[in-house]
């Protein structure tokens, strides 16, 4: 009987046991729930199917037996390299995996590489011509998307996934915050982009804009900076001095030259010597 | 023979190592088994990474795209014009450039309300292919070829005819005449020349520049010049002397 109380203690906490996630842990517990957000649009979320064709509906019917079988896409898995992040490769990625070119040959290892190209695109919001590396499915989504700004701002993250991509999207989500200052010598021009775009700015506050794009390791970095101006330490001696003057005047010693106030603000004999004047200055 | 070269085609895997200049689409050739609801894959083994090119409709031609110019373009239309071009011409000729933008639905409904007649550079030319036409008369020697021994008055249908063989189908109304009646035959007119003014669809005017040769078969033949149309000539009417002057010759 002792066995079986064992095991229902176990799944009482197996219940209430929850495996510390990578938010719960060090300094990333502080991350905002902005970054939050953001990361599960980036890491949390499915990519779009790009390499294979899933299938469609929850349950399929097996031809010979009748007998109905769930639907279960496992994606392929991919190779994300870190040439990916220097260009937008529109989702597709490197994929590892074997070819079995003969029935009665041995499996031989390929890797799927996208063929990739230097293209120019156009950022309307910024107002600039980029030159990046892309795959032939980029320009057909931005065309697709009627432009580079439509499709990056459309998209989320998770299919971007690059992080030219995702830096583009905040600077230009930063650009339309402002109301477009790149436009400001034609009025008429600024107001046309940002009614165009304006749209995109309802799913974002501006903390999740602050926070958008930004790799594990930024972030991280971002709040200890953040941490650390929130708290910079005061030198003790400012704090001795204060509390001494604030103790001399309760015990009614004033001090027989200098007011406190002057005191604090005075000088230190130190900074008055200056080490590289000529010598009958110093 | 084209019905084995399909089959081999569709059956996939006989032409697995074609190069496909596209997205990769592939098929694991074993599937996994499944899993429980909720739970986590199956463990993969090697023979789960076993792929097979999909032959799939990435393959395939892509559709044509809709584009609206925002300015004249010389040779193609003028500002508010809708084109329908391949993908790749139209992105990296027009969008790119900043000569057009996308025809989605939001801009062709902008267009067909607003008028262009504002700009001017429309107005200066009653066609787009005028500039072209243009630049391929101004730079145009025209060989009038007339008798050698037969007696002949230059007429414009001499001229119209002289175009057509250069490619340019002029009718005779288009056609000015220069000045002074030219008859022949005349071997001081040989190493002479003038122009005729062509009136573009009753708009532009371009002048060209007409050269007369005299032709004649057997002993009675001229000998033929390397490059003629490269070399510069006199004028056969001093008034047009300066127009000529000006006129670039073909290099």
């Amino acid at each position: 009987m002792a066995s079986s109380r064992i095991q229902a203690t176990l799944r009482q906490l197996s219940k209430t046991y929850k495996k510390k996630s990578r938010f719960d842990i060090g300094i990333a517990s502080e991350l905002p729930a902005a970054y939050k957000k953001f990361w599960r649009e980036w890491k949390v979320l499915k990519p779009a199917a790009v390499h294979f064709v899933p299938q469609e509906g929850k349950w399929k019917r097996d031809e010979l037996t009748g007998e109905t079988l769930p639907v279960q896409n496992i994606p392929l898995p991919l190779k994300h390299p870190a040439e990916l992040h220097e260009g937008i490769w529109g989702g597709e990625a490197v994929i590892k995996g074997f070819q079995k070119r003969d029935q009665l040959r041995r499996r031989v290892a390929h890797y799927w590489v996208p063929v990739l190209k230097r293209t120019v695109v156009r950022s309307e919001v910024l107002n600039t011509h980029l030159s990046v590396t892309v795959t032939e499915r980029t320009i057909q989504l931005i065309n697709d998307h009627y432009g580079f700004d439509h499709y990056l701002l459309k998209t989320p993250a998770c299919d971007l996934v690059s992080m030219l991509a995702l830096k583009l999207k905040k600077q230009i989500l930063t650009e339309l915050m402002n109301g477009c200052p790149r436009y400001a010598n034609n009025p008429i021009k600024q107001k046309e982009i940002y009614e165009e775009y304006k749209t995109y700015l309802t799913s974002y506050t501006p903390e999740e804009i602050e926070w958008y794009g930004l790799s594990w390791y930024e972030a991280l970095c971002k709040v200890a900076k953040q941490k650390e101006a929130a708290n910079k330490p005061i030198p003790l001696k400012n704090v001795y001095r204060k509390n001494l003057l604030e103790k001399l005047k309760e015990a009614g010693i004033e001090g027989s030259h200098s007011s406190a106030e002057e005191m604090s603000n005075a000088t230190s004999w130190l900074s008055k010597m200056n080490p590289f004047g000529k010598k009958d200055e110093a | 023979m084209f019905s084995t070269f399909v089959k081999s085609f569709s059956s996939g895997q006989n032409v697995v190592m074609q190069q496909t200049r596209n997205t990769f689409i592939l098929k694991r050739r074993f599937p996994p088994t499944l899993h429980k609801k909720g739970g986590k894959p199956p463990k993969m083994k090697a023979r789960h990474f076993i792929y097979d090119l999909v032959e799939e409709t990435n393959v395939q031609r892509k559709p044509d795209m809709k584009i609206i110019l925002n300015q004249f373009v010389d040779g193609v239309g003028k500002a508010g014009d809708v084109l329908t071009l391949r993908p790749n011409v139209a992105y990296k000729e027009y969008l790119m450039p900043g000569l057009a933008v996308y025809g989605s639905p939001e801009n062709l409904a902008k267009n067909e309300k607003q008028e262009y007649d504002t700009i001017d550079e429309d107005k200066k030319f009653s066609s787009p292919y005028v500039q072209r036409t243009m630049r391929g008369l101004s730079h145009l020697v025209l060989q009038i070829t007339m008798n050698k021994l037969v007696p002949w008055t230059l007429e414009p249908w001499h001229v119209r005819v002289s175009f057509r063989k250069a490619g340019f189908v002029v009718p005779e109304h288009a056609i000015e005449m220069p000045p002074i009646t030219i008859r022949g035959p005349d071997l001081s007119l040989q190493n002479k020349e003038f122009y005729v003014t062509v009136t573009i669809n009753k708009t532009e005017k371009v002048n060209v520049r007409c050269r007369i040769h005299h032709w004649a078969t057997g002993l009675d033949r001229l000998p033929s010049v390397d490059f003629h149309w490269k070399k510069p000539m006199e004028a056969l009417i001093p008034e047009q002397a300066a127009v000529l002057e000006e006129m670039s010759l073909p290099v």
